[in-house]
């Protein structure tokens, strides 16, 4: 009754505080995921016990590394071929053209490469898992396995999560190279720029620091695709339907965090190292 | 607070679903090797009880006891280790779908036991060879039909030897004769492995013949309790109607002609 006689403004107002309150829900509720699954796996770890069975981990990182490398190697490896050619001419017109090889590299292992991958894997694997554990969720299985005692997310979770975390920054790298790669044969084909001159090039304007920084970011986007998917795929309500709305909504909500992690990433990196 | 005697006590539980009052003050007690069912309408509640009892779900008021255990006040921990006590069926198995029948009844032994591989085979196989589906170990859940996924559902829950066995529709959806089945090794494992069990069913053939005590959920409380010959001669009107299935007494009352309008 109060609502049909609010004013636009109030409306406006009241539309902002609820999506706010929403997104903080969800904040929480991941970084609460994150530290359950944590607590859970470290519980088990402090009773002498595996928190799981390493060929469920193996499982994970076959599906979200080694199968993922088709698709992250030739998205990369296209994208640092446009890159470089596009950049090229550019360059060309000032006679900088042996500026791409420098430009790609530090492109892709700083910024493109983990989140290309990020983008790709939020999308392949995330979408896979919210949909598998919906599903379980779903049939009743996840409560299951809670009922005989066992951990559902030391036991569901915690190989997702560490599969992730540790493929990124591999996949990270995958994209690095094939972009790299498909750089240097755009410089040989039309900048005639030949291979050791290209390496040199990369080696000479690449730092130490611009791999860790691509590193350490893929580390956390692997955790956070995987913490949301996970997360998604469990409070999976209302059935089938369900499982196709979380789905979604896991591939949406991780390729935004994944985008708003970088960029958060990015503002504090460059206040402390601005060159 | 006095300390419980029974396996299983609940006291003065309440639990509502949003708006809707599900459990209305109930209060039940299990003694140790009995077979209580739990006989109400759909949708009044039974599976909850259930889910209370194991602690999947958590009371908005009152007490439940497993043991010595108030489950309601154990922290996650703990809880799990209880867990490790009872036994759950679930109306639809349960079963996880990407694991072959061993590998489901395998999994609380590899999970929560220091048990070798060989140890847990021989298991595995004597509690498929009890349910008689150790010819179907290699298959997934998919491939079979619902009565030998309750029974494989049955083998999972009695594999740690616990002390208490949860039922939920144990016989709904099956044919009479696959139903009575379950029926008898619900019976004859609970009595051989000396199992305290609840179920939870509408199923009044099943219900007579698992029970050693019944027990009336309407309402959100327990209005009858009784071995199953005195509960059959009930006077109760709620339990009289619910037994004999007609549509003219209490439990319709109001709705009929709601029903009937449509």
């Amino acid at each position: 009754m109060a609502n049909a006689r609010a004013q636009p403004p109030v409306l406006v107002a009241q539309g902002i505080g609820h999506l706010t309150r929403n997104f903080l829900r969800e904040v929480g509720g991941v970084f609460w995921f994150i530290v359950n699954t944590f607590q859970e796996t470290f519980e088990r770890i402090q009773k002498g016990r595996v928190p799981f069975r390493a060929t469920s981990f193996f499982r994970h990182t076959e599906r979200a590394g080694v199968d993922s490398v088709p698709l992250v190697g030739l998205v990369s490896f296209f994208l640092g071929l446009t890159m470089a050619l596009l950049t090229g001419y550019q360059l060309q017109r000032f006679g900088t053209e042996r500026l791409i090889p420098g430009l790609v590299a530090i492109a892709f292992t700083r910024e493109l490469g983990p989140l290309l991958t990020g983008i790709m894997l939020a999308a392949r694997i995330g979408a896979a898992f919210t949909a598998e554990l919906g599903t379980m969720q779903v049939n009743e299985e996840v409560e299951a396995i809670e009922a005989m005692g066992i951990g559902p997310l030391r036991f569901l979770v915690a190989p997702r999560m560490l599969a992730l975390f540790f493929l990124m920054p591999c996949l990270s790298t995958v994209s690095n190279i094939a972009a790299i790669f498909a750089s240097s044969l755009v410089c040989k084909a039309y900048f005639s720029m030949a291979f050791p001159y290209f390496l040199d090039l990369v080696k000479d304007s690449l730092l130490i620091r611009d791999i860790i920084t691509g590193i350490l970011k893929s580390f956390m986007f692997g955790l956070l695709i995987a913490a949301i998917a996970c997360y998604r795929g469990l409070t999976v309500k209302g059935g089938a339907a369900g499982v196709g709305t979380s789905t979604t909504s896991s591939v949406v909500t991780a390729i935004t965090t994944v985008i708003g992690f970088d960029t958060l990433y990015n503002i504090v990196y460059t206040t402390f190292y601005p060159t | 607070m006095s300390t419980p005697t029974h396996m299983v006590e609940m006291r003065d539980v309440c639990m509502q679903f949003e708006e809707k009052k599900v459990l209305d003050g109930l209060s039940l007690k299990v003694a140790p090797q009995e077979r209580l069912v739990i006989l109400g309408q759909s949708g009044s509640g039974k599976s909850t009880i259930l889910r209370l009892i194991l602690g999947t779900l958590r009371p908005a008021s009152g007490s439940i006891f497993f043991r010595r255990h108030e489950i309601t006040r154990l922290q996650r921990g703990r809880l799990q280790r209880v867990r490790q006590h009872m036994g759950m069926v679930y109306q639809y198995s349960a079963l996880l779908s990407s694991r072959t029948v061993s590998e489901n009844v395998a999994l609380p032994l590899e999970e929560l036991t220091d048990k070798s591989r060989s140890e847990i085979d021989k298991i595995v196989d004597e509690k498929l060879e009890l349910v008689g589906m150790e010819d179907s170990k290699d298959l997934l859940p998919e491939e079979l039909s619902g009565g030998m996924r309750k029974r494989v559902a049955l083998a999972r829950a009695l594999v740690l030897q616990p002390e208490l066995i949860l039922l939920d529709e144990p016989s709904a959806g099956l044919d009479p004769v696959i139903a009575s089945v379950i029926d008898e090794l619900i019976i004859t494992l609970t009595e051989k492995s000396k199992v305290t069990s609840i179920t939870a069913t509408h199923e009044m053939d099943s219900a007579f013949r698992i029970a050693t005590r019944m027990a009336m959920l309407y309402q959100g409380k327990i209005i009858e309790e009784a071995k199953p010959e005195e509960f059959k001669q009930s006077k109760n009107p709620v339990v009289a109607q619910f037994l004999s299935g007609s549509t003219e007494g209490p439990i319709l009352e109001g709705t009929l002609d709601a029903i009937t309008k449509k």
